[in-house]
């Protein structure tokens, strides 16, 4: 089910009319909440919260044994198998396609005449944010960082809780089921935020990403010919605008969502086109990736703890890795190893030239920063290596003979979209939206707000997906 | 911070205005229309999988769509047939579909439109991407979709501004389609010309009428007039050999399960016709098809009261004209013994 769908709307009403109703009391609150997310997942495909529950109780189980066990190998076994679980899902469902045609490839490259059968796989929707969530549990359990869930109940809805299930925020279970020991109940002002914040959400995904920018991006990226420099920057623009408003309103809608049940989820963007530089960007962009990314797989690897070499390759290895997180393609790890090859130029120039950053050279740094992004979204939105290389080559030698495919209009709207979404994340990048709305006035809000509510109904969004989905 | 005072003032707000929008609309003659739309398509698509050997199914290209009335096929012969025709489209897809993925025995009457019927069979030509799209929606549609299109039907029926249809028409109000309509510079070539809605989906099961504008003013059908000259120039040459033999070789495994396959030819008229005639030279293309297929089929022209059947914008019949067209091809199939007449009375 989508955030920007009737059928959500109705669900959402049903949902929020038995939770503040008088007829349950707080496990069955819990309860309901439960089937209702089961219920927001199966409309999808009903066979595949199977996945969820083998997800549920495999972590439960790890989680209580390492609970109780003392003996460091047994403990070691019940992670290795929580691990073996749900990176086998991942490995099967996301991966399997993609492994199956690289073994072909390395094998007829070495001389054996071998085709294997695609196989088709269904990607479970939400997979690798429902998997790492639950992981995280089960590791912070072994490393007796958090305490066990308190019933079974808590974590299945920790695991499944709608309204960050498939596309995150990846919340840590510290964070997350602890809220669900005690009765939540929104306060007035908690609820209308969160329809505030859920209109903002539908707002960036319906307007902003699907009609004023989606269309330009999958003309030039769909295009199998040279571009014209100037059509092949505005796609990228286009595109960097479209994946912000994407994910950031998925997430922003979770949040509200979850608001409104009293619910605090963590933000998961922080203002990312205005950031300073790129380890500032990974602390503003996908907040709840970067950072698991960072507790679970960088600082395990080494971290800055055996010296500068090894500190490069843990970041390298990890954006890599980052980078297959979001799809099965080399695409994807090229647009890893562009984030990790940032990484360590920055940590290089802080270690050799380094600089004050001032509010004068702070915008350019920002706009240096935001350029350097959209080269690497290049590769992320590119289906094929072709399609990157020749974008890539229209970008930096501006192929005024390139074939034009944008009309005039269409150059000047995502220019001034992306124009005005820099400038905003800039002024914002030291505030919050919360921060802002308490200074403006009731009116000037109500107004906005009317304004977003509006476009929404006219744009008429036709219910497509959220490109995070597939992740 | 007072919210509650925010929220009431966006509530008043929003609601004066999408009324306002809602009443703008209505005054510049736009009326609440159903969307045909994949999912509209894929219910109707749904309905296949129950039919016995007295139904029939509608499969072709928009002129299929126009020109058979389904009330008027139902009057007739008593059977209200089921409509799978798409707009600018091949019916090669959907009849694959329907033999491959169904064991569907009954009537399967197929709209030879030349121009989309010879075209392609590569999956991403337009004419072939577009039907298969829906064939694929029909097979992949979540529980979630099928809901969202059923409570988006009341409004659709109910508001004029919900008018953003699945082919993004010029004369869309959606917010994307408004600033379509913005254009300055001439930084690329004109594409195709303005395509404006000149049909209107009448009832659930897609029956499709034309528009009475299109009938009365002529400036209007000219505009559709000037896209059919548009595809004139730019659609590529015919691919009649892979076409045919695509076609074929379902047409024989749906004869061999005991499927009762017709073939018609719907009416054009004017530049689309003479171009018809000299782009698909009825011996070579409408001839061969019917000599190779071996079924039955009604080409308009070998009929006295249909042959000289105008459309207004060269392509489509008007409702009246395609309520006559209907009931004398229903007339004629029963007399022919083409299909049964399962009135009762």
């Amino acid at each position: 089910m989508l955030f920007n769908s009737l059928s959500f709307v109705v669900f959402l009403v049903i949902v929020l009319v038995l939770y503040y109703s008088k007829l349950f009391n707080w496990t069955n609150k819990k309860r309901m909440l439960l089937l209702a997310s089961y219920v927001f997942y199966g409309l999808w495909n009903p066979p595949l919260v199977i996945l969820l529950w083998i997800s549920t109780v495999v972590d439960w189980t790890a989680g209580k044994r390492l609970a109780l066990e003392d003996n460091p190998q047994k403990r070691k076994l019940w992670l290795l198998l929580s691990m073996f679980v749900n990176l086998g899902f991942l490995a099967f469902f996301k991966y399997g396609d993609f492994l199956l045609e690289n073994f072909v490839s390395v094998v007829n490259s070495m001389g054996v005449d071998f085709q294997a059968m695609p196989m088709d796989i269904i990607l479970p929707m939400g997979i690798s944010f429902y998997t790492f969530q639950t992981m995280s549990y089960t590791i912070d359990m072994y490393n007796r960082k958090i305490e066990p869930a308190k019933t079974f109940l808590d974590f299945a809805l920790y695991v499944t809780f709608f309204p960050q299930l498939v596309a995150g925020p990846i919340v840590r279970a510290k964070d997350l089921i602890t809220q669900f020991y005690e009765e939540k109940r929104a306060t007035y002002n908690q609820f209308v935020w969160g329809i505030f914040l859920l209109t903002i959400g539908v707002f960036q995904k319906i307007v902003l990403a699907d009609t004023l920018l989606s269309g330009v991006a999958d003309d030039v990226f769909g295009s199998s010919k040279l571009l014209h420099g100037v059509d092949a920057w505005t796609g990228t623009l286009a595109f960097s605008g479209q994946i912000f408003f994407d994910f950031a309103g998925y997430s922003t809608c979770a949040i509200g969502i979850a608001l409104m049940l009293g619910i605090i989820l963590p933000d998961n963007f922080r203002y990312p086109y205005a950031s300073l530089g790129f380890s500032d960007l990974w602390g503003r962009w996908h907040i709840s990736l970067s950072t698991w990314l960072r507790d679970y797989l960088y600082i395990p690897l080494g971290g800055n703890r055996y010296g500068i070499t090894r500190m490069y390759v843990a970041l390298m290895l990890t954006m890599l890795l980052g980078g297959l997180w979001h799809g099965a393609a080399w695409t994807f790890m090229v647009w890893g190893g562009l984030h990790g090859t940032y990484l360590i130029l920055e940590k290089l120039q802080k270690r050799y030239v380094p600089f004050k950053i001032t509010k004068w050279n702070g915008i350019f740094l920002a706009f240096i920063t935001f350029s350097c992004v959209n080269i690497t979204w290049v590769f992320f939105r590119a289906r094929e290596f072709d399609t990157a290389w020749n974008m890539i080559k229209s970008m930096f030698y501006m192929q005024p003979g390139g074939e034009k495919i944008l009309d005039s209009f269409n150059i000047v709207k995502v220019c001034a979209v992306i124009g005005i979404l820099f400038m905003c994340h800039w002024i914002m990048r030291n505030t919050s939206m919360r921060e802002v709305s308490l200074k403006t006035t009731p009116w000037v809000l109500g107004v906005f707000w009317a304004i977003l509510f509006f476009l929404i109904v006219i744009a008429q969004g036709s219910g497509e997906q959220f490109i995070y989905f597939q992740f | 911070m007072n919210l509650k005072k925010s929220l009431i003032i966006a509530f008043v707000i929003s609601a004066i205005a999408i009324i306002a929008w809602e009443l703008f609309w209505r005054s510049q003659d736009y009326s609440p229309t159903i969307d045909d739309n994949k999912a509209l398509w894929s219910v109707q698509r749904d309905r296949v999988t129950d039919l016995t050997p007295n139904n029939v199914i509608l499969m072709g290209s928009s002129r299929t769509l126009f020109d058979i009335q389904l009330d008027n096929w139902e009057n007739e012969t008593g059977k209200r047939p089921i409509q799978l025709a798409n707009v600018g489209s091949s019916p090669l897809p959907i009849f694959h579909d329907i033999v491959e993925n169904t064991n569907y025995t009954g009537t399967a009457i197929v709209g030879v439109a030349p121009g989309l019927f010879f075209s392609t069979t590569f999956p991403k030509a337009e004419p072939w991407a577009w039907p298969q799209s829906r064939v694929d929606h029909y097979k992949a549609r979540t529980y979630a979709q099928r809901i969202n299109h059923q409570l988006s039907l009341p409004l659709q029926q109910s508001l004029a501004l919900m008018s953003a249809g699945e082919q993004e028409l010029d004369d869309n109000i959606d917010l994307k389609a408004l600033l379509k309509r913005i254009t300055f510079g001439n930084r690329i070539p004109e594409g195709m010309p303005p395509f404006y809605e000149f049909g209107e989906i009448t009832s659930l099961d897609r029956n499709l009428q034309m528009m009475e504008k299109t009938v009365k003013d002529t400036a209007f059908a000219n505009t559709i007039i000037e896209v059919w000259k548009f595809f004139g120039r730019v659609s590529p040459p015919p691919d009649k050999e892979a076409t045919m033999a695509f076609f074929l070789k379902d047409v024989e495994k749906f004869k061999a399960r005991g499927g009762n396959l017709i073939l018609i030819r719907c009416p054009s008229s004017g530049g689309v016709r003479a171009g018809e005639n000299q782009a698909f030279p009825r011996k070579d293309y409408w001839d061969q098809l019917v000599l190779q297929a071996n079924v039955k089929a009604y080409h308009f022209e070998d009929y006295e009261q249909l042959k000289n059947l105008k459309c207004p914008e060269w392509s489509h019949l008007s409702v009246n004209d395609a309520r006559f067209f209907t009931n004398e091809l229903a007339k004629i199939m029963i007399s022919d013994n083409a299909i049964t007449n399962l009135k009762t009375n």
